[in-house]
């Protein structure tokens, strides 16, 4: 009996552009990329799950992240929300009344202090942390569904 | 706004549930097993859990 693991299947050839395409629209609305690569049910489906979860995320007061170049882990949280797709500008929007990622370096930019008095706000609020796990979860999943069309449209997914 | 943390719980881990159930499986039946053990164990797991804690004071 061989104990050789099967190879994966090769990537089809001439799939670049469509899971390129594939990626972007998974990016840009969650799951339709699933949707461009034929698999409409299942796109449908992420797609209620991660707007729901990303609604609940806004509806109990998450904070978008910012960029704080002191702190590493705001690289993290911030590329999780963009990630979410173009609907996290909306968070963005809402927690800091305008599109912006980078905080100022300097402790007493007035602009840091307006971004983080209006952070301070958010986390008064009862369901902060709620809103904040449930961001960060929708930005996570909708990792998952990039790399995934991007499995399925290079041939290595069903 | 869900106050509950109860229900924030028992929601957050129905949607998780239901996003890998639909990301790893083909089969409904297989998804709907997916479901109950994934979501079912992250809430019986932190329920465990919270009365793990409970004894145990913060300060």
């Amino acid at each position: 009996m061989s104990d050789a693991v099967p190879a994966a299947p090769a990537p089809k050839p001439g799939s670049a552009a469509r899971s390129l395409v594939s990626c972007l629209l998974a990016w840009f609305l969650p799951g339709l990329g699933h949707v461009y690569l034929g698999r409409k049910g299942r796109g449908a489906v992420f797609c209620v799950v991660v707007l729901a979860t990303f609604g609940l995320g806004i509806a109990s007061d998450g904070a978008a992240s910012l960029v704080d170049r002191g702190q590493a882990l705001t690289y993290l949280a911030t590329f999780d929300n963009v990630a979410t797709g173009p609907i996290e500008l909306l968070s963005r929007q809402r927690t800091y009344g305008r599109i912006v990622y980078l905080l100022p370096r300097e402790e007493n930019h007035p602009e840091r202090v307006e971004l983080t008095g209006r952070l301070r706000d958010r986390v008064r609020s009862v369901t902060y942390e709620y809103g904040n796990a449930f961001l960060l979860t929708a930005g996570l999943m909708n990792i998952l569904l990039i790399l995934d069309t991007f499995d399925i449209a290079v041939g290595r997914k069903d | 706004m869900i106050r509950s943390h109860f229900l924030n719980m028992a929601i957050f881990s129905a949607l998780v549930a239901v996003f890998f159930a639909f990301l790893t499986q083909n089969e409904t039946r297989d998804r709907l097993r997916v479901i109950l053990i994934l979501g079912g164990s992250m809430i019986v797991l932190s329920l465990i859990l919270a009365y793990v804690m409970y004894p145990f004071p913060l300060r």
